[in-house]
Parts: structure tokens; sequence; C-alpha cells
């Protein structure tokens, strides 16, 4: 039972399991390994053919930004700020996405006694060391301006108890791995907060196009490889349209809508890592594609919610996470990879709850109010209502768990302005690669999406001076195509997919009208 | 396969209920959202979050068997119930006839004459409470408004702590009032022009003064010597 923690993360940590992970054949990062469904949609062919966007109708923009998520839209407000005629394409609406949904909170260094040199070593150290250094530099040094721009914008965050608005300090939890208090929060839905003052300040800002329901399909070139907008696909309309613009900026987020492994996943219905498999095809570069992040405690049952996140809150406050046994079997308080791989050693050797057909382990929260009275009431209010949606009296009852899929630590390799290796092409956000190495600390993520969402924002409003490439097309596809070929690969097999595959739609056959 | 679909999902004790069109049929604990997709219809949009019921994307009129009255709600945190009947509501963007730059507004002393400048119509509330009644969270949205048009502006952007931005408000109100853009407008200008934390500030003077140098080669920004063999 009390394995070394690198066994526990080599026996059970999903990303280690055998099969889990496949070798890339094909495009620039053949040899690196990514789990083996992405690996499948990293190697498939394009949903387009040349027929499929002639006579499409085009659009010309300075800079087109692809995600209406966090990233894109800091990206957006600072391109459009700098001159640039800004274009939006999202795929559901603007901010529907993994932002809205974050909970936590957002880290800078802003504390007496906390430092950015502190900020910068643990999460070098969180990351196991695989973090590219000149990345964290830039993310923690800019962090307590992102906090500033943020209140420029009007979000709001929480002060420390009895402080004024006017020369209060900030209110300062501390994430896992960190070693001063450094989270930054607004309530328990600082996302919220955040993306719905991005929103109403994308929309009210004179220079941005805003195209809802209009997910990118792949992305465009000119002549010489460089990136040259996208194709995108209007939903309402079920047509293509061509996007065309000087500089793109992909901020499409993550993957967890992917099911890696066949978790459940706490992210939103469009995180299907369509931006990693257009940017990866055009010949960008990535980075810790293996690495995954589990939370280890989403909900197991009832099943309308299942994945949904509980938050740390409830171990930190000191919730148990106890097994079928009725035992403890893991420090609740360990790194979220070991937590979660404690977990599923449980449920692998039997030691799991089932309920309607569910498995998962108990989060004690009757002897949590118990030995605190009052404090679900208090201090847990979103776990209340949480449990409250799942039909049970968290005082009485215990929440079924199991880890559930959360983040991409990897992604898209960027520099410092949010270049990727393709002229022309830049990422911001949760799809980029390099900062969290091989594990993300709580609360970088919001942290992430401000400092590099601006800092790609303005770097492609600048590159928007080069002016419009011309001679665009999909010239690249015939190339990828003898790739997958030359590797004895299906070009049956298309993606990106846009929706998961419960959502009845077949991305395959939306432009040649047969679904929708 | 719709036929195939929906015949997996039905259990024992199926719930049937009428959605956009569609005669469906649900397993129990089903939201409605799960229940549109495991009847094998498109989910496109209409959906955000899937279940956490913050993006205000799924919204529903929902009438249940005996009722008269139809109600707003969220379809991914509303359980499927024999006999309902359902139906999207389509994505509606506020009409923003009055825009504001919130970086212009530096002086708050004419805090209250800017909200009724960005939101004139603001004043003509009819207090008939269609908006509390569309709400879909519970927000006192006709109480905000009338804070925000009294220049009470913490107080009324306290109230709309929980908004998810759904505009169901702004489609129920007869005078165009767009009350959710109303509550982001007076949050969004409570923090703007009085958030001031002394400890961001300090902070940001000291790496403008170069006081917090990043040393990149410092003993913990590298990996301990002596590194542990993981297979
Ligand atoms: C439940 C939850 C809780 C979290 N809590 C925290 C926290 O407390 N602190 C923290 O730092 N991080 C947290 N995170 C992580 C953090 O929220 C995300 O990593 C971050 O918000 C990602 O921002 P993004 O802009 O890169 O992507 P997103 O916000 O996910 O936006 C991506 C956008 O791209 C769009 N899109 C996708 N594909 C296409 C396409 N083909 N064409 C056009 N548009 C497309 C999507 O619809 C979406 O609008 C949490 C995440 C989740 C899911
Ligand atoms: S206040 Fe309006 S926009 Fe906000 S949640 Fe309620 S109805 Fe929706
Ligand atoms: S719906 Fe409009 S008019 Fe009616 S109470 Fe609400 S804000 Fe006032
Ligand atoms: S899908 Fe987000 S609120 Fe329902």
């Amino acid at each position: 039972m009390n394995l070394p923690i690198p066994e526990l993360l080599a026996r059970y940590h999903p990303d280690h399991q055998a099969g889990a992970m496949e070798t890339l054949l094909v495009g620039v990062s053949a040899g690196e390994r990514c789990p083996a469904a992405l690996a499948e949609l990293l190697q498939a062919d394009s949903l387009l053919e040349d027929v499929d966007i002639a006579g499409a109708p085009a659009l010309d923009a300075d800079v087109l930004i692809i995600g209406g998520g966090g990233a894109g839209c800091v990206a957006a407000l600072t391109a459009a700020r700098a001159g640039a005629r800004v274009l939006l394409a999202t795929k559901l609406r603007i901010g529907d996405s993994n932002t809205v949904m974050a909970e936590g909170g957002i880290q800078a260094a802003v504390g007496a006694e906390d430092s950015l040199q502190r900020h910068f070593e643990d999460t070098l150290r969180t990351g196991h060391f695989a973090a590219d250094k000149a990345l964290v530099a830039a993310l923690v040094c800019e962090g307590p301006a992102a906090i500033r721009w943020l209140i420029q914008e009007g979000m709001s965050f929480d002060l420390a108890k009895g402080s004024p608005h006017m020369g209060g300090t900030l209110l300062r939890k501390t994430p896992g791995g960190a070693t001063a208090a450094r989270l930054l929060s607004y309530k328990d839905f600082t996302g919220l907060e955040l993306m719905r003052t991005l929103r109403e300040a994308v929309l009210l800002q004179p220079g941005i196009k805003v195209l809802d329901r209009h997910p990118a399909l792949e992305l465009l070139a000119d002549d010489r490889g460089r990136c040259a907008g996208a194709v995108l696909h209007d939903l309402g309309r079920g047509r293509p349209i061509l996007a065309r613009a000087s500089a793109t900026l992909l901020a499409t987020g993550g993957a967890g809508r992917l099911h890696l492994g066949g978790f459940p996943t706490s992210n939103h219905y469009g995180a299907m890592a369509d931006g990693l498999i257009m940017a990866y095809r055009l010949g960008a570069k990535l980075r810790e594609m293996d690495s995954f992040q589990y939370h280890p405690t989403g909900i197991a049952w009832p099943q309308h919610m299942e994945g949904t996140l509980v938050s740390e809150a409830a171990r930190s406050a000191g919730a148990y996470l106890v097994n079928g046994q009725g035992d403890r079997f893991v420090d609740e308080l360990q790194p979220r990879d070991v937590v979660a791989s404690a977990v599923l050693r449980e449920l692998a050797e039997g030691r799991g709850v089932e309920r309607d057909g569910k498995l998962g382990i108990f989060l004690d929260t009757p002897t949590l109010e118990r030995c605190h009275p009052g404090i679900l009431k208090d201090s847990l209010v979103t776990l209340s209502h949480l449990a409250q949606r799942c039909g049970i009296d968290p005082a009485r009852e215990p929440l079924l768990i199991r880890p559930t899929l959360h983040y991409q630590n990897g992604g898209v390799a960027i520099d410092e302005a949010g270049h990727t290796s393709v002229p022309g092409l830049l990422c911001a956000g949760e799809m980029t690669g390099g900062l969290h190495g091989r594990n993300r600390m709580m609360g970088n993520a919001l942290l992430e999406l401000v400092v590099f969402g601006r800092r790609a924002g303005a770097a492609a409003a600048a590159q928007a001076r080069v002016g419009l490439p011309c001679n665009i097309g999909l010239s690249h596809l015939a190339n990828w195509r003898r790739g997958l070929i030359a590797h004895s690969l299906s070009l049956e097999k298309k993606a990106p997919l846009l929706f998961p595959s419960y959502g009845n739609f077949d991305a395959t056959n939306c432009l040649r009208g047969t679904t929708q | 396969m719709q036929a195939k679909k929906s015949a997996q999902t039905v259990q024992s004790d199926p719930i049937g209920l009428h959605f956009d069109g569609h005669h469906i049929q649900a397993s129990r604990g089903a939201s409605l959202l799960e229940a549109w997709m495991a009847a094998g219809l498109p989910l496109t949009e209409n959906v955000g979050c899937l279940g956490q019921g913050v993006c205000g994307a799924c919204r529903v009129l929902v009438s249940r068997p005996g009722t008269r009255l139809a109600t707003t709600a969220l379809a991914c945190t509303t359980l499927a119930e024999d006999g309902m009947q359902v139906a999207f509501i389509d994505h509606f963007p506020a009409r923003r006839l009055h825009p504001y730059d919130l970086h212009t507004m530096t002086d708050s002393w004419q805090a209250i004459r800017q909200i009724n400048t960005a939101f004139p119509e603001a004043q003509h509330c009819r207090h008939c409470g269609g908006c509390d009644r569309a709400c879909p969270k519970g927000v006192e949205v006709q109480r905000m408004v009338n804070l925000a048009c009294a220049g009470q502006a913490t107080a009324a952007g306290a109230l709309f702590e929980q908004c998810v931005l759904c505009n169901l408000c702004v489609a129920a109100c007869p005078e165009h009032i767009d009350p959710a853009h109303l509550g982001q407008f007076v949050r969004r200008m409570n923090a703007a022009l009085t958030l001031r934390p002394s400890d961001l500030i300090m902070r940001i003077h000291e790496i403008e003064e170069g006081l917090q140098p990043i040393q990149l080669d410092a003993e913990g920004a590298n990996p301990p010597l002596v590194k542990e063999i993981v297979s």
C-alpha cells in the first residue's frame, strides 16, 4: 500500500499506462510521444479539399484570432488597441470555454515575503524542471502587471479580511507546490469573473469583429508556407468562409473532451484539441505532449455530474479521501498527480465504491462537518451547491469521486512573444507548451492566458504590418498527405472533430451538407 | 441510427419528454442536455460548460405537466422529467446602443451620470419583475437596475455576483434596459475606479525599479543534483 511516489506514478498515473502513449510518425515532431487517441488525430487528414473552398466568401483582417476563451479575448483586445483590425472566430459563443469554469484562482507574486524568483522556482520545480526558463521568467515577471491590467478592465479580486478597496491588500491563498501564499481569487469563481469582464470588454472594443459559431477547420498557407489565415465553418449556414489575415493567432485551449484513456473530464464541451491539430499539420513544433493533468477529485456519480470538478478547497480544508473499506490511503494534500494515482490504485485493486455502475471513492464531507461544524455552509459554498445538484446532503453523505482529465500540460512550442515555428502563426493559452513543464501549478493557467494573450496579441498586431499574404490556399496539405501515405497512415481518418462523438455531429460531412 | 441510440439509453423506467419538436426518451437522472444527446440529436450550440452551470449557454424554456407557466432554466443543470416540454432559447446578443469606454472614465464624481449616459433606458424600469422571473440564477435583477440608477454602484454590483451572462433578463425586459450588461458595467466600473491594492502597487513599483530580478541559474531553478531514478 505504501509505494514510493515514483513507483506509484509509474504504475497508476494514466500517462504511464502501457499503450497510453504512441510515437508520432509524421510531422515536425515525429519521434515524440503523445496519447494514442491524440496521435490518431494529429496524424489524420484534413477535412478539406481545394474544391471545398473554391468560391467560398472571404473576410480579410490584420489579425485573425481563433478561440474565444480567455487567451483569445485578451489577445484580441491587445491587438485591436494596437491598431489592428481583428477578426475573432470561435466555435461556440464567445466566453464558452475552460476559462469561465476556473474556480481556484490566479497566481501573482505580490506578497511582501514572496518574490518573482520564488514564483519562478516554484513553477519550475512543480513542472519537474521540464519548462522553458525564458517563458516562465516572462510569466512570473508580468504577473503583477497582468493583475493590474485585469483590474483596469474591471475584474474584481478578493481582499484580505477587513481590507479597504483603496490601499488594502489582496487575499492570498497558497496553491499546491508554492512556498508562499500567492493565489489571488474572486470567491470560488475566479474564471467566471475574469471571463465576463473580458467578454464585455471585447464586445465593446471597436476594431474587433466577433464570429460566434465559426470553428476553424484548417489553416491557410501562402506559397512559402507562411500561415495566412484559416478556413472557418459557419455552423449556422453550414458553409465555409475564408478568413485571410496577415497574422493568425490560435487560442483554442485544451483537449479534455477527447476523454484520453476513457476518463471523464472537467473541460468544456469544445475542448477537442482542434488548434493543436491544425497547427501541427502546418508544421508547428509540439512539446511535452505526453503530459496531462488528471485532477484527483471529479464527480464519479451521479451520471449527469460525471467529471465535474470538486475543487481542491475541500481537501485543503481537511476533507479526507476514504476507500470502500473506510480507510484513508493517501495524504490528501500531495501534488495532484500523486493523489490521482493513489485514487486509481484503490479503484484498480478493488477498494472502490460502486453506485449505479459508476466506480469511485469517497470524499468524506460528513466527518469534515463533524470536526468543523458549519464549515460546509460557511466556507465550502460551491461544494455544497454541487452536492445539492448531486442530490445529496454533504453533511450526511460523502461525495463519490474519481480522477477527471483536467489540463494539457504540453502543446505547441512558442517563444516569449507567442510565435510558433511557423511564420505568421502565433499561439497562446492552454494549447501551448513550455510553461508548465510536466505538471502545472494551480493558478498558473489563468496567469498564462493573460500574460501570453497580451504578448501574442501585441506580436500579431506588429506582424500585421507585413501585409496580407498572396497565393493563399491549402497547398500544405499535399505535402502532409504525402507524409501520411509514406508512413502507411490512413487518409480516411479526418480531423479536427470539433465536437465529442456524443454530440452527434459529423465534422467529415459538415461541409457536404449531410449533417445539419 | 437515431432509433438505435435512443433504444440503448432507455432503461426499465424511461422518461418521455418533448424537446424542440422531438419526442425523446431519457433515462432517469439525466440532465436535459444529456437527454438531448442520448436521443441522437446534434449538439453544436446552446452548450459550453456542460454541467457546471457557469457559462449561460444552455438556456431553455421548460413547462412541466400540470403547470400553465413556462419557466426559464439552464439545460445542463436541470434534470429531465416525465412529460416535460422543453425548447432551446436561441442566442441573442444584447444590442449595445450606448457603448461605453471604461478607460475614459477617470472621474468617479461623474459615475452616476455615466451610468445614465450608457444605459439611459434604465430609468424607465417598470418594476414588472420580468427580469427576476427570467433569471435562472436567482439574481435580483430589478433591484440592481434600480440601485444602479440611484448611483449605488457597489450595492448594485454586488447583486450581480452570480450572473452567468445568459442574457435571459435582457430578452425579458420590455424597456430594452439590457440589465445583464448594466450589471457588468457597474461591476467593472467599481473595480476599475476603486480597487487599488497596496501590495500589488508596491510590487509593481519594485519591478519597475529593477528590484525583483530573476536569476535563471539560481540553485532552486535547477534539478537537485542527486536525481531519483524513475522508471
Ligand atoms: C473546471 C476547471 C477549473 C480550472 N481552474 C483553474 C484555476 O483555478 N486556476 C487556473 O489557473 N486554471 C484553472 N483551470 C485551467 C484554465 O481555466 C484553462 O487552462 C484556461 O482557462 C485556458 O484558457 P484558453 O483561453 O487557452 O482556452 P479556453 O478558455 O478553453 O478557450 C478556448 C476557446 O477556443 C474555442 N475553440 C476550440 N476549438 C476551436 C476551433 N476549432 N475554432 C474556433 N474556436 C475554437 C473554444 O470554444 C473556446 O472558446 C481550470 C480549468 C477547468 C476546466
Ligand atoms: S442576471 Fe440576467 S444574464 Fe445574469 S444570470 Fe440572471 S438572467 Fe442571466
Ligand atoms: S424586466 Fe426591465 S422593466 Fe421589468 S423590472 Fe426588469 S429591468 Fe425593470
Ligand atoms: S452548458 Fe454552461 S450553463 Fe449549461
